[in-house]
């Protein structure tokens, strides 16, 4: 009798022990580097919230992914790359995936990931060279590359035509990191080859809201276009000082991260006209977008704000997410496993294939353009849009833009090799095994 | 040769050669240094009266901005808003006395810094439950703020000037003169003054310690809705006006903690100054963003000479 009772209780402990083991076997962790607060937590809550929202509506419609559940968490930043390098640290052992969610953060932790043999995921952000997957091997930037939004960009102000541009002077507004500054390299070699100024115009974190000085320079230099690389607070401080300083509202031009609702709100009808190149296109009505809805938002679930719902980012934020699940997808089939872990994943992220059939399948047909990736190709080139700001939200107004990949890849390339050189010794995978 | 020229001569040139653009360059640093001046004022009274370093001042700009703009939205008229957040205000003062000062009195000052970098990151996760961490549009127009400009054609150039920043630089002015009326003329203003000159003096002929934390606290909350509506209203409210603190700091050390008149002259000179500089030296020599630096180099060349700042006051210590 007593062994049993001491039979029992080991079994109990036993169970015990093992019950949470047996439980993470059938989630898997994917954390966010998010930052909800700080100087920049105005841009990004609505992506945080698309991401959160499109796993727990994936975890409550379809119990996960093949059946595994998806453990989204984050680890705030603030934006912040001392802490996100620190977030890195803290969740790199729990998580298949790193979402560093800044340039700065993502060259912090891009030397670690060969070591630590974990997938970066940096859609639309980034070091623009991550495109080269053969010697970032860890690193992706799907569906585009800020080269990509600048090539893009300047086509559309171009009409298509970038010899039009010959004479002309472009500045370049943009924050003073090395996210604002990833797209000089490409704009310097662009005006080179068609015969344009280009005058880089920094701001830097405290001026964010008080771009007088910025806008001055822009009233002395008179540029024909002025282009922006903002984040958070810089977007709206921008806006506001052009209405002020009487811009030319269409040859006002953001990247991407510089087309937010909440930030156009402050100039309102003032800012009409003003543009931003964009991988995504917000579609409400869209099969994943009423799924979030029903399973999610309804149920109270969500924490978007009024309005939130319908805005460019919250459902970017979704297309965001989409790329890690289709990731572990396609990591599941190949390796014919439930719980992929953070290598397999890799795998599955450099054989991304979202295709026209894919996206009716997930019920995001027309939100994004189709791409595919592959060992040398980590961004994909989706293309994008112009959206342009009607006074009360952004919509469509150009055809679907591809860059031009012919003017990128040499740069891509070099810079790929330079960085490689610069941290020697550095992996490449030359036969892309 | 080319160097020089460029350093001494071509930036005067500029400057006279478009005689317009040089005023709105002024006018611009002007309203920049107002601004300065409004959040170092903040500092200086909570230092003057307690030695304290409040380290969340910036928070306070950004609490009560979004208070103001949250009661609005919760459907409280504006007009009625602002007595309310400055109610709340009040509130924190007290709470902060309580909670915070109270417990730390006779503390060395470097504690009771650190005890404001707590209230800051409370304030900011207190901030973000209630308020989220969406920017918000400020409520000018409720406010009858003016939101128009003034143009005018001097030098045959183009001058223009906001209504707000007009409105911003008079309001500003106002609010500085009653302040100054009050720390002078009132029994609270002179107690506040006394205790920064001497605590236990101070102490001994009856002023209330608790009554003056909580009066100067409340009068920093004061600036701190003043100066959120103003930058609110130039790019809205979010959280990234907390930032906007930091460029106090040179003006602090300029002007000296110590002194109202500092903040204000030391405010006026680095908003107009900076933006001078990076305009006409900054952008064509050095590739522009000097603003990030220059007002922390001028603010240190100056403490070469004068290191208690321009209106500081000597402190000599016997050891």
């Amino acid at each position: 009798m007593k062994n049993l009772m001491k039979t029992g209780v080991a079994l109990l402990l036993l169970g015990t022990a093992l019950a949470p083991a047996a439980w993470a076997q059938d989630a898997i962790n994917v954390t966010n580097l998010s930052y909800r607060t700080g100087p920049f937590a105005a841009t990004g809550i609505p992506l945080m919230n698309g991401q959160r929202d499109y796993m727990m509506m994936l975890n409550e419609r379809d119990g996960g992914v093949n059946g595994v559940k998806l453990n989204y968490d984050e680890c705030e930043t603030g934006y912040n790359t001392e802490k996100g390098a620190e977030c890195y640290e803290k969740t790199k052992a729990t998580s298949i995936v790193t979402q560093p969610w800044s340039t700065g953060i993502t060259l912090q932790v891009l030397p670690k990931s060969n070591v630590d043999k974990i997938p970066i995921l940096a859609p639309g952000y980034g070091f623009s060279p991550m495109t080269d997957g053969k010697i970032f091997q860890w690193a992706f930037n799907p569906p585009a590359s800020y080269w990509d939004g600048a090539s893009m960009i300047l086509k559309a102000i171009s009409d298509g035509n970038l010899d039009s541009l010959k004479g002309k002077k472009i500045a370049l507004l943009h924050l003073d990191a090395p996210y604002g500054k990833e797209p000089i390299p490409l704009l310097q070699a662009y005006a080179e080859k068609h015969g344009f100024t280009l005058l880089p115009i920094p701001v830097g974190l405290k001026e964010m809201q008080n771009q007088s000085a910025q806008w001055l320079q822009i009233r002395r230099e008179r540029p024909d276009f002025v282009l922006m690389w903002g984040w958070g607070a810089m977007n709206a401080g921008a806006v506001t000082e052009a209405v002020k300083t009487k811009f030319p509202m269409e040859k006002f031009v953001g990247i991407w991260w510089s087309g937010h609702d909440g930030d156009m709100k402050s100039a309102g009808e003032a800012a009409k006209g003003y543009r931003s190149i964009s991988w995504s296109l917000p579609d409400s009505n869209a099969p994943v977008m009423q799924d979030i809805k029903k399973h999610v938002v309804d149920t109270g679930k969500s924490l978007i704000g009024e309005g939130e719902f319908d805005w460019v980012f919250y459902q970017r934020g979704v297309l965001i997410s989409m790329f890690a699940v289709e990731g572990i997808k396609a990591a599941q089939a190949h390796f014919d496993t439930k719980v992929v872990n953070a290598e397999q994943l890799r795998w599955g992220l450099e054989n991304l294939k979202i295709d026209e059939a894919k996206l009716a399948e997930i019920g995001m047909t027309g939100m994004i353009g189709t791409f595919s990736t592959a060992c040398n190709n980590h961004a994909g080139h989706a293309g994008g849009w112009m959206m342009e700001w009607d006074g009360a939200k952004f919509v469509k107004v150009s055809d679907h833009l591809e860059a031009d990949q012919d003017m990128i890849a040499p740069l891509v390339e070099a810079e790929a090799k330079k960085y490689a050189d610069a941290n020697a010794p550095w992996p490449i995978n030359e036969e892309c095994k | 040769m080319d160097f020089l020229n460029s350093i001494l001569v071509k930036p005067f040139a500029d400057m006279f050669g478009a005689p317009d653009f040089l005023l709105q360059v002024l006018w611009e640093g002007l309203v920049s240094g107002v601004l300065y001046a409004l959040i170092a004022l903040g500092f200086v009274l909570i230092y003057k009266s307690s030695r304290i370093f409040n380290f969340a001042q910036g928070i306070m700009v950004v609490f009560a901005a979004l208070t103001l703009v949250g009661l609005h939205e919760k459907g409280v008229p504006a007009l009625l808003a602002v007595p309310l957040t400055l109610l709340v205000m009040f509130i924190l003062a007290v709470a902060i006395e309580r909670v915070v000062l109270r417990p730390l009195v006779n503390q060395p000052d470097i504690i009771l810094f650190m005890a404001t970098i707590g209230i800051t990151l409370f304030l900011v996760g207190f901030g973000e439950i209630i308020f989220g961490g969406e920017n918000k549009v400020m409520i000018t127009q409720e406010l009858h703020i003016p939101t128009g400009s003034f143009e005018f054609e001097p030098f045959g150039g183009f001058v223009s000037i906001e209504q707000k920043d007009l409105t911003a630089v008079v309001g500003a002015i106002v609010l500085v003169a009653g302040l100054l009326l009050f720390l002078n003329k009132s029994k609270m203003g002179r107690a506040i003054r006394a205790l920064g000159d001497d605590h236990q003096a101070a102490l001994s002929v009856g002023i209330s310690l608790s009554t003056i934390w909580v009066l100067v606290w409340f009068i920093a909350g004061v600036i701190a809705l003043a100066t959120g509506i103003v930058w609110g209203a130039r790019a809205g409210v979010s959280f990234a006006l907390e930032v906007i603190a930091f460029k106090a700091l040179p003006v602090l050390m300029l002007g000296g903690l110590e002194s109202v008149l500092g903040a204000i002259i030391g405010g006026l000179a680095i908003g107009v100054l900076e933006k001078l500089f990076e305009i006409y030296w900054g952008q064509p020599l050095l590739g522009g963003n000097t603003e990030t630096w220059f007002a922390f180099v001028f603010a240190l060349l100056v403490l070469l000479f004068r290191p208690q700042g321009l209106f500081g006051e000597k402190i000599i210590e016997r050891v």
